[in-house]
């Protein structure tokens, strides 16, 4: 497994607004074969992190830096050849079939007008392949479930080729069997495909399950960062959410949180 | 699962996009040959000129305002975005009128030069404001874009009117079929030249961007994930597009609706592809308008009333479908 590709935050601040930071020294780093789950409560800064990692938002301090590169200093075209983003929701505002949506995942390979060779349709298939999307192809996205539209969303991800993955809570509309089916996914990508997965997420036990490492975030910084047997304590849980919580040992495995 | 047979993941090829274009310039040219000898028994050598003057005239502002339409809906991603919807059509109006009367006072030479650039000034100043209203944290609000460009679009019918007001009353008779969309037989060769190579090079650079329009769909950030350099995209678009509608204006005035009506209709014929879109909304676009001016260029004769602005019958057709998308939208985010 390389440890080649890396995604890393050092000491990032971001602000919409002058008189208010939404990020505030944040740091965290995700590793190829690492799949890396960020967890806090709403307004703690996770998607403007993303975004910033994405390199839609500028950090007003602090520096992104992929393969070791500030992420300024890499071409769109080059970024979308490392890294590939899963929005919370998919959506397309043309009725795009999924075929040709995760065809779109190979804009930053093909020419200008972004014709796709016979190498493009190989690898669109194979992404399709993985995500199990393939039978889909011909549909539209809206006449797909809420899981399969997200693995068709995967799929096309994963046409880019990237070393990087990030995905800005997948599974927030989803019911338990496609949550499951998700996080197994994001799972895969990390530890088969070898690459570093940041995953946005709201459900504690489901990240800390499957998560290699957990970064638990609030008011724009990070209150712990480790993995989930680390970073999972009723004090840091508190802290981050507010709320009492227990947490019930298993045989194996992280502990299960549950808020009291 | 049983896997589906591999036609199912297909690309569209360049062959497929020459094939298109070579049936469109075809079909171009034969509803160019079939108006061009619609309407008078007997054609001599002054009519004729006159007539492909008029044709040629009719094309390039067809291709212009639809091929901007398409892609101002792409960008925006919003079906009911248009040059005329959002204020551009009627910003280069007011350039384009200051710039004749200015002319006619003798104070400005008018012609080639003038005429689209000062056409393009107002369009560019139209989409400034328009785009300034409606941003907000880096993102449009295509309800807000819209309601801006109804606002402007007042504004700037305020501005023509207050100039023609003031104007002498012999300029003014020329302005009143041109206000509603007017293609002439008499456009100057040196102006259909300028606008027409202008309207030529949005579309091959719009068409050129068809992938990209494509990836928008999928929202600003998986766009700009898939190597879509979208604030470089916006700016470039909102450029070409206020640049193809300026030169539409220069040559016909504000011409409405053609740039909702025409991508629409060959969206509903081909899918979304905006490469393949890009082709049809031009050829078929220009289409669209020499067969509207032909009609109305034959009721004119027809009825002794000279010619009939073509902005109209644009006007008269893309009114209701403007209601009929505006009430299709809501629906959908209603459901």
């Amino acid at each position: 497994m390389s440890e080649q590709h890396v995604i890393q935050a050092e000491g990032v601040e971001f602000r919409y607004r002058p008189d208010r930071p939404v990020l505030r020294g944040v740091n965290m780093k995700a590793q190829a074969g690492r799949l890396v789950c960020v967890l806090g409560p709403n307004g703690s800064g996770k998607t403007t992190l993303l975004r910033c990692l994405l390199g839609q938002l500028r950090p007003s301090a602090g520096t992104i830096l992929l393969d070791g590169k500030e992420i300024e200093r890499h071409s769109p075209r080059d970024l979308a050849r490392l890294m590939a983003y899963v929005p919370q929701t998919p959506r397309s505002a043309f009725a795009f079939t999924v075929g040709e949506l995760v065809l779109m995942g190979r804009l930053a390979h093909t020419g200008l007008l972004g014709l796709a060779g016979a190498a493009d349709l190989a690898v669109a298939r194979q992404a399709m392949i993985m995500t199990q999307t393939l039978p889909f192809a011909s549909r539209m996205l809206e006449e797909l479930s809420g899981g399969e539209a997200q693995c068709a969303m995967i799929a096309r991800g994963l046409a880019q080729q990237p070393s990087v993955m990030l995905l800005d809570e997948p599974t927030s509309a989803l019911d338990i069997r496609n949550q499951l089916m998700i996080h197994r996914m994001m799972q895969r990508l990390a530890h088969d495909w070898g690459m570093a997965v940041v995953c946005i997420s709201h459900d504690v036990n489901l990240a800390a399950r499957f998560a290699d490492q957990l970064v638990l975030m609030r008011d724009g910084r990070v209150l712990a960062a480790g993995q989930p047997l680390e970073v999972l304590r009723e004090d840091i849980l508190q802290q981050t959410y507010d709320v009492q919580v227990e947490l019930i040992r298993a045989a194996q495995g992280p502990p299960v949180v549950r808020a009291t | 699962m049983t896997e589906p047979p591999s036609e199912s993941l297909r690309s569209l090829s360049a062959g497929k996009l020459v094939r298109d274009g070579l049936i469109l310039l075809i079909a171009t040219i034969v509803v160019a040959g079939a108006c061009s000898m619609f309407g008078v028994a007997r054609l001599t050598g002054n009519v004729w000129r006159m007539r492909l003057m008029r044709l040629a005239t009719a094309s390039a502002v067809g291709v212009a305002l639809s091929v901007a339409g398409m892609a101002l809906q792409a960008l925006l991603r919003n079906p009911l975005a248009e040059p005329y919807i959002l204020g551009v059509s009627s910003g280069a109006g007011v350039g384009v009128l200051v710039g004749s009367i200015l002319a006619a006072r003798g104070l400005l030479q008018s012609g080639w030069v003038n005429t689209p650039v000062l056409a393009l000034a107002g369009a560019v100043g139209s989409c400034l404001v328009v785009y300034g209203i409606a941003r907000r944290r880096g993102r449009l609000d295509p309800y807000v874009l819209l309601l801006s460009g109804v606002v402007i679009n007042v504004f700037n019918g305020a501005l023509m009117l207050a100039i023609l007001k003031l104007s002498r009353s012999s300029d003014i008779i020329n302005f009143v079929g041109w206000g509603m969309g007017q293609i002439s037989d008499l456009t100057e060769a040196s102006l259909l030249t300028v606008c027409a190579a202008c309207i030529l090079a949005g579309w091959v650079a719009l068409f050129l961007r068809g992938g990209w329009f494509n990836a928008l769909g999928l929202g600003d950030d998986v766009a700009g994930s898939v190597g879509v350099p979208v604030h470089h995209l916006r700016m470039e678009t909102f450029a070409i597009a206020a640049i193809m509608t300026a030169s539409a204006v220069a040559l016909a005035g504000p011409v409405g609706f053609v740039g909702l009506i025409v991508p629409h209709f060959c969206r509903m014929i081909i899918g979304p592809d905006h490469r393949r879109l890009a082709l049809f909304s031009g050829f078929i676009g220009a289409m669209f308008l020499m067969l509207a001016d032909t009609l109305c260029r034959t009721v004119g004769e027809w009825v002794n009333v000279g010619s009939v602005p073509v902005g109209i019958i644009t006007a008269l057709a893309g009114g209701p479908f403007f209601i009929y998308l505006l009430r299709s939208r809501l629906k959908e985010t209603s459901a």
